[in-house]
């Protein structure tokens, strides 16, 4: 809990459509340097002189700890022109990291990217599957059977293992997303052998207790009942069961509700387990201070035994349709108008939190996957209308009108088609206004082509930031693991810069229609009812129906 | 609200190794470490150099990306406002943003987009910072628009970019305070740990009512009496050469004329005479008890022994508290413990979410227990040993990034603005590595035991009785 406040909300950690690398002229874009095009599997020297290769050590530093203090310095000429800001010079060229692919035995898929210049080590195994596993009536059991990984082992209770990682100072996570499970480690190198056996015995010998399951199904239900506390989780939750549908897994809360815990099952976790946590369906990715030669052996010894379990009762994927609006006929009771309600067409859904001092808005529609044609138009699209600080929908809500902190958009780009999703939370009285904002702002992008500026600028941002995607082992892997979960080609990333520079405006324009019709959208408010709702009906947007929060009441 | 405090306090200049870091997260700094039996070691190495005008500027020297971050940092806070005026230094860290004499309205923001980009500024009590991440060739593009707020924000200044910004400010307060769940527990602990003509008193985000006062009059003054070279420094970390960032510099931050010394802040000393027991109720459905007590300011060696003792409490599911109220008992849903040393003082402070049906008063009986038994019995090896390895990895996680909050540069800011050394990283691992289990539990028993806190208890609407009530403490 920080006392800094900071300028503009954090954003959590730039997703991989938020990405970019270098220069401020488009014009200077053609002239992107030759080794920006060096291919991703294989590390050429010759472009980079002085960071030397893999190994090197790219650590230069040129000076001592607390280098010279000097007072005073030479005034040199006269006082330069500030009028106008200075010439940036040639955009740099970037070096993607080299990366090594190789097999265990077993045929367990490695992808090793070396980092030496820190004594640090990111592994994660992950598991392609997710919630899109589980099954339509089971939220939740991908993030309750990750969770229970490391909650106990055939060899280690779950304190002992607690105990165990943290002597180690490593870092071990067990999570799972919609399309994947994940299971990290990040650990300094000297001790990553002994966390490498910790991170394996929980892959491999969860023992699923049903006393610690008990004790975690608690848990996770109290962490549903802190959810309905934050009304930017509940507006998420809310948008997500309003285009998906309760039965498709992306309509679902990853967490799963106070029923569908209550109901899961041992069993459901054992068959879940069975069927994603195979090696056919895994792949390591390990970044940092470990060569090939140390790192194969230690994986080998602890992973190679790791065989296909049989597959007969385990569930495959089986996604339910995408149902927009069953969430909301499940608050008929509340809403009784929708019964008959078409959830076609631009939907009004406000969720009451009396007396709120705030409404957090969520306009949303399914968009499209990660491997759609139009990735690189939408990515620019999305920096045009809510990607950055200048942004479209934050320069309006948030800096000419002073609605809210913050306003943005982003498109989850994931196995299946996902949601876009653009919010903000504003000031209550502007509810209705900052909606109309929202509306027009995305009907402009399907109207008119975005101004040259405007659009340089935002492939400027995508495309020169590319070099910062790869800054951290952190980074470097979760750039892997979405080449790998969406099996985007090798080379992805050395094509990446010039892709986003060749998109125009009418690529965008046209993306925007196919992707963007302001006129098929739902738009979820959570806020305080009676001061918002008769205001947004006379906006005549859409119907407006009024959703019923899940249950509200605490149990032991 | 009521009194506490009694005895006049050490003014940080008294202390050697006074400094206030920022919370927990990333902290960074940076480069080289090996480790040898004993330990990690990190230093960042950096060169120091100072324009007549002032300015301290620090450079750093890492080329593994062709990037490049500008960091400085403003020794000014919101412990350096005026009563009546809260929230005032954080209102105008906003409207810096706001364009300068040769920077239109928009501008700042989107040159730097435009050349690949981007920027953020933060305000704690003691100080505030602005950063920008660019490209390594758009560093002179960068300093030109921070050497053009520094010296010539208010040729331009108009009531519009403090009007927006007030707005903008309200609604982070609504977002961030009114309209999350125990968003007001800050506020409400500030206010009964420090009296009120301490300038931790009240909360960096200011009350709405000040907020509304604020006018360009305060602008004007704020301005000119802190936003000069001598109240800064610039720190510069990535892939330039310490020559050609002297050089850019003294070109665009050379001629700005020093300003008047800065006053000098006073902090009465907060020491509690009882213990104060506040209530909230809110918008919440489980209840959460607060305990906060005043430790010793940021990066001295007791600030890393209270660190350690936050380790060993509740750092991680091995913990002494989660172990027992989390996991065993099942009486908490979680439970955290932090230090946050600052320039004038320190808190320490635990926190723990009670699970459905259990009542306040229970989760600070057994936090006292555990309290006990670890200043009785004292820590074992094994603890000691996690609380080093765990630093030991947020630090050198904290190195890989240059820029940003917590980046390289950064780093280098808060070691020199808290400890006047720049290079202190070293140092402050050493810390670590010095520290033994017989100091720490004898620091947490003078702390923690014999010194009084704050007792927060959020509660749901109408749910008072789970507050945690006066106790024998």
């Amino acid at each position: 809990m920080s006392h800094a406040l900071a300028r503009t909300p954090r954003r959590a950690p730039a997703s991989p459509r938020e990405m970019s690398v270098t220069d401020r002229s488009s014009r200077r874009i053609g002239a992107t340097p030759p080794c920006l095009s060096l291919i991703f599997l294989l590390f050429v020297t010759g472009c980079f002189r002085g960071l030397g290769g893999p190994g090197t050590g790219v650590w230069v530093e040129s000076d001592d700890e607390g280098g010279s203090m000097t007072i005073g310095s030479p005034r040199t000429s006269a006082p330069p022109d500030r009028s106008r800001a200075p010439e940036t010079g040639p955009v740099p060229s970037v070096r993607l990291p080299a990366r090594t692919d190789f097999e265990l035995d077993n045929g367990l898929r490695v992808i090793l990217v070396r980092r030496a210049r820190l004594p640090i080590v990111d592994i994660r195994i992950q598991l392609e599957g997710g919630a899109t596993l589980q099954g339509p009536d089971r939220p939740g059991l991908a993030a309750y059977a990750a969770d229970m990984l490391d909650e106990g082992t055939a060899s280690r209770s779950a304190l002992e293992l607690a105990d165990e990682v943290d002597r180690l100072g490593a870092i071990l996570s067990t999570t799972a997303s919609h399309d994947a499970s994940t299971v990290r480690l990040t650990v300094l190198r000297p001790r990553l052998e002994p966390a490498l056996e910790l991170m394996a015995d929980v892959v491999l010998n969860p023992a699923f207790a049903e006393a610690d399951l008990e004790r975690v199904r608690s848990e996770r239900r109290t962490r549903v009942l802190q959810q309905l506390d934050q009304p930017g989780v509940q507006a998420g939750n809310a948008l997500d069961a309003v285009l998906f549908g309760t039965a498709h897994p992306y309509g679902q809360p990853l967490l799963g509700t106070l029923e569908s815990l209550e109901a899961l099952r041992r069993e459901d976790v054992l068959s879940l387990y069975a069927a994603q946590y195979r090696p056919s369906r895994a792949t390591v990715i390990a970044v940092g201070d470990v060569t090939e030669e140390d790192l194969r052996p230690m994986l080998e010894a602890r992973f190679g035994h790791w065989r296909e379990g049989p597959l007969d009762d385990a569930p495959q994927p089986r996604p339910g349709p995408v149902e927009p609006g069953r969430a909301a006929s499940t608050a008929r009771a509340a809403a009784p108008a929708l019964a008959t309600a078409a959830v076609r067409g631009r939907t009004l859904y406000i969720v009451d939190r009396p007396g709120a001092a705030q409404s957090e808005i969520r306009v949303g529609r399914v968009a499209v996957d990660r491997r759609t044609d139009h990735y690189f138009a939408l990515t620019v699209l999305n920096t045009v209308l809510g990607g950055s600080f200048t942004s479209r929908l934050n320069l309006v809500l948030r800096e000419e009108k002073g609605y809210t902190y913050g306003a943005g958009s982003r498109f989850a780009m994931r196995k299946l088609p996902g949601p876009f999703v653009a919010s903000s939370a504003v000031h209550t009285p502007v509810t209705d206004s900052a909606v109309v904002e929202f509306v027009r702002e995305i009907e402009r992008l399907a109207d008119e082509p975005v101004p040259a500026e405007e659009l340089e600028r935002a492939k400027n941002y995508v495309a020169l930031r590319l070099a910062e995607q790869f800054e951290t082992t952190s980074d470097v892997a979760d750039r892997m693991a979405e080449v790998v979960l969406h099996d985007l080609p090798d080379d992805f990333f050395n094509g990446y810069t010039a892709a986003v520079l060749a998109v125009t405006a009418s690529d965008v324009q046209q993306a925007a229609r196919a992707h963007l019709d302001a006129r098929e959208m739902a738009i979820v408010i959570v806020g305080d009812r009676a001061a918002i709702e008769e205001p947004l009906r006379r906006l005549e947007l859409g119907d407006v129906f009024v959703l019923e929060s899940p249950s509200t009441t605490p149990e032991r | 609200m009521q009194p506490f405090h009694t005895t006049p306090f050490l003014l940080a200049p008294l202390l050697p190794f006074v400094a206030g870091a920022v919370v927990t997260a990333a902290t960074p700094a940076g480069a080289a470490a090996q480790e040898p039996e004993r330990g990690l070691d990190v230093h960042i190495p950096y060169t120091h150099f100072t324009l007549e005008n002032g300015l301290n500027v620090l450079v750093h020297e890492d080329r593994s990306l062709p990037v490049v971050s500008v960091n400085l940092w403003y020794h000014v806070g919101s412990a350096n406002e005026r009563p009546g005026r809260t929230g005032f230094a954080h209102l105008f860290e906003h409207v810096m943003f706001e364009g300068s004499a040769n920077v239109p309205r928009g501008d700042f923001d989107s040159r730097l987009e435009a050349a690949g980009g981007y920027s953020n500024g933060s305000t704690t009590p003691d100080r505030t910072n602005y950063w920008e991440n660019v490209p390594s060739n758009a560093l002179e593009l960068a300093l030109w628009l921070e050497a053009d707020r520094m010296g010539w924000l208010l040729e331009t200044m108009d009531q519009r970019k403090l009007d927006i910004q007030r707005e903008v400010v309200k609604n982070e307060r609504r977002q961030r305070y009114e309209n999350a769940p125990y968003g007001l527990a800050s506020e409400a602990i500030l206010a009964g740990l420090f009296p009120p003509e301490h300038p931790y008193h009240w909360p960096v985000i200011g009350s709405m009512d000040d907020l509304a006062a604020a006018d360009l009059d305060d602008v004007m003054a704020f301005f000119r009496t802190w936003y000069a070279p001598n109240n800064a420094t610039l720190s510069i970390a990535g892939a330039v050469s310490s020559g050609q960032v002297r050089r850019l510099v003294e070109r665009w931050f050379g001629e700005i004329p020093a300003g008047p010394p800065v006053p000098p802040v006073g902090a009465p000393d907060p020491e509690l005479a009882f213990t104060p027991r506040l209530v909230l109720e809110d918008d919440v459905r489980l209840p959460r008890l607060y305990l906060t007590w005043h430790s010793p300011p940021a990066y001295g060696q007791e600030d890393a022994v209270m660190d350690i003792v936050a380790s060993v409490l509740a750092g991680g599911k091995s913990s002494r508290l989660h172990r027992r109220l989390v996991h065993e008992e099942e009486i908490a849903q979680d439970v955290t413990a932090w230090q946050q040393g600052q320039k004038l003082g320190g808190s320490f402070r635990i926190v723990a979410t009670a699970r459905p049906g259990v009542g306040l008063a229970t989760l600070e009986a057994a936090i006292r227990e555990e309290i006990d038994t670890l200043v009785r019995d004292g820590i074992r090896r094994e603890e000691m040993e996690r609380a080093v390895h765990d630093f030991e990895t947020r630090l050198v996680r904290a190195l890989e990034s240059v820029g940003g909050f917590g980046g390289k540069a950064d780093r280098l800011n808060e070691y020199h603005f808290f400890t006047g050394n720049p290079g202190f990283v070293r140092n402050d691992l050493a810390r670590y590595h010095r520290a033994d289990a017989a100091g720490v539990a004898d620091l947490a028993g003078r702390l923690l035991q014999e010194r009084h806190s704050v007792v927060l208890s959020v509660v749901p609407r109408g749910g008072a009785e789970l507050a945690a009530a006066a106790g024998d403490r």
